[in-house]
């Protein structure tokens, strides 16, 4: 499903990126972890080209990423994303944030876009909230609006960029279990976390990042357990608290 | 000249000129908002040459004085063998400049959207055109419902350029001359003038408030 090879990326003289390999098959979760300017993020937003790359190939369902124009916006849109500050549109409802681009994009009718919308709201649990505007909701139910938003799109994969970094405690687990659903439908997703047993549950591997580097690939079980490398046994003991 | 003289006299030809005035703000409102738009689009796409043109443009209308582009227009376009009426020529004018200054509000309105919402909207396959007419332009307009609306009155004075070219009928400005040069109308004739264009920027005011309410988004 996405092909990362020998992928290289500078901000200036910052290597943040160094020849990343990482594939994702379908139907699989890949956890995403490692201290903070890892270059977890950046990664996770190469993958849908919200970040340029420098060298190296990204390839999407065996086709490498387009550069820009119509081609790379055909495939974004089957490329879900979810960010950490939820970026919800707001002058929309959450309904017309939902259709929006299933009307603009896949050119579907209000009808058919609105029946879907209220579907998918329904599933994430904001169904009543519909006509109400996004900073009218907490910030969980305005995240689960936006995995709605863009489950609406059909996508082949999700990508997910610390969804629950910017929200309350009390709302993280409404967010994981929208998440943890999705994945057991079989749901092919890339996942930037901090949420270590949320990702011992989901995850069919565990990538662990640190400098720009993926040090490690594992299954959760042995990953959690006796992780490979000393910087990640640092810093699952750093957390552990 | 009193107040009683001058309108019993003049009444008609004031509530012409006050017509006037209106038309040309109406008419170079419009212009200068869709121009605005349209320069203000470029601005902001991915196209270099476009947005070095279109902050070309900005720079000039914004900084050029309303007679010496009225005096180009009337005076010089001949020499191009364009000669257009003095209503147009007052309209181009009354529409060009504004024109820099609402792209500079929207740029203004343009700046306060979070750049995550245009991510947003790039992540979901929406192209730069889709972006811009659905998520950008929506919310900047919101944004700049107050300058805009400050904008309108001041496209109501800067059409008083009318008063410098022979127009008849002629605006609100242009009455205060002509009454002046065929009887002693004086400083009072300026007052009925002033009260016209006071009363219009009201209910301009007014009514940009009334639509500011309306479609502010709380954030």
């Amino acid at each position: 499903m996405i092909e990362i090879k020998k992928l290289n990326k500078y901000y200036g003289d910052h290597h943040v990126l160094k020849d990343i390999d990482l594939s994702v098959d379908k139907g699989e979760v890949v956890v995403i972890i490692g201290p903070s300017g890892s270059g977890k993020s950046t990664l996770c937003r190469t993958v849908n080209r919200l970040e340029t790359i420098d060298s190296g190939e990204i390839l999407i369902e065996g086709e490498p990423l387009p550069e820009d124009g119509k081609d790379l916006a055909a495939i974004r849109s089957k490329i879900g994303m979810v960010f950490q500050s939820f970026n919800l549109f707001a002058h929309k409802t959450i309904l017309e944030n939902v259709t929006l681009a299933p009307v603009e994009v896949l050119h579907k009718s209000h009808a058919e876009a609105k029946e879907e919308a209220m579907r998918l709201l329904k599933r994430v649990g904001v169904d009543s909230q519909a006509d109400k505007y996004p900073i009218q909701l907490s910030g969980g139910q305005q995240q689960r609006v936006a995995i709605a938003r863009s489950l609406a799109m059909n996508p082949k994969v999700m990508l997910f960029d610390e969804p629950t970094s910017a929200l309350d405690p009390e709302m993280i687990n409404e967010v994981l279990d929208v998440m943890t659903e999705l994945a057991d439908d079989g749901m092919t997703m890339m996942i930037v976390t901090h949420e270590m047993n949320f990702a011992k549950q989901v995850s069919d591997r565990v990538v662990f990042m640190d400098d720009g580097r993926i040090l490690e690939i594992n299954t959760p079980e042995k990953f959690f357990s006796e992780p490979g490398t000393d910087r990640a046994r640092d810093f699952l003991e750093s957390i552990k608290n | 000249m009193s107040v009683y003289e001058l309108l019993s006299e003049y009444g008609s030809r004031y509530v012409l000129a006050l017509l006037t005035t209106w038309e040309l703000t109406f008419f170079a409102a419009i212009i200068s908002f869709v121009i605005g738009i349209v320069v203000t689009v470029m601005r902001v796409s991915p196209i270099k040459p476009l947005r070095a043109v279109s902050e070309l443009y900005v720079q000039i209308f914004r900084n050029i004085p309303g007679a010496s582009l009225l005096i180009l227009l009337v005076y010089a376009l001949p020499y191009l063998d364009v000669v257009l009426s003095y209503f147009a020529c007052v309209l181009i004018a009354a529409s060009l400049i504004p024109s820099a200054f609402c792209s500079e509000y929207l740029m203004a309105g343009i700046n306060t959207i979070d750049p995550g919402q245009i991510e947003a909207a790039r992540s979901l396959g929406m192209t730069f055109s889709q972006i811009i007419r659905k998520v950008v332009i929506p919310q900047a307009l919101r944004f700049s419902v107050l300058p805009l609306t400050n904008l309108l009155v001041a496209i109501m004075l800067t059409t008083a350029l009318a008063s410098q070219v022979p127009l008849n009928p002629t605006d609100l400005t242009g009455i205060v001359s002509h009454i002046n040069t065929h009887a002693v109308g004086g400083i009072t004739a300026f007052m009925i003038s002033a009260f016209l264009y006071c009363m219009t920027a009201l209910v301009i005011g007014f009514a940009g408030n009334l639509i500011d309410r309306k479609v502010r988004l709380m954030r």
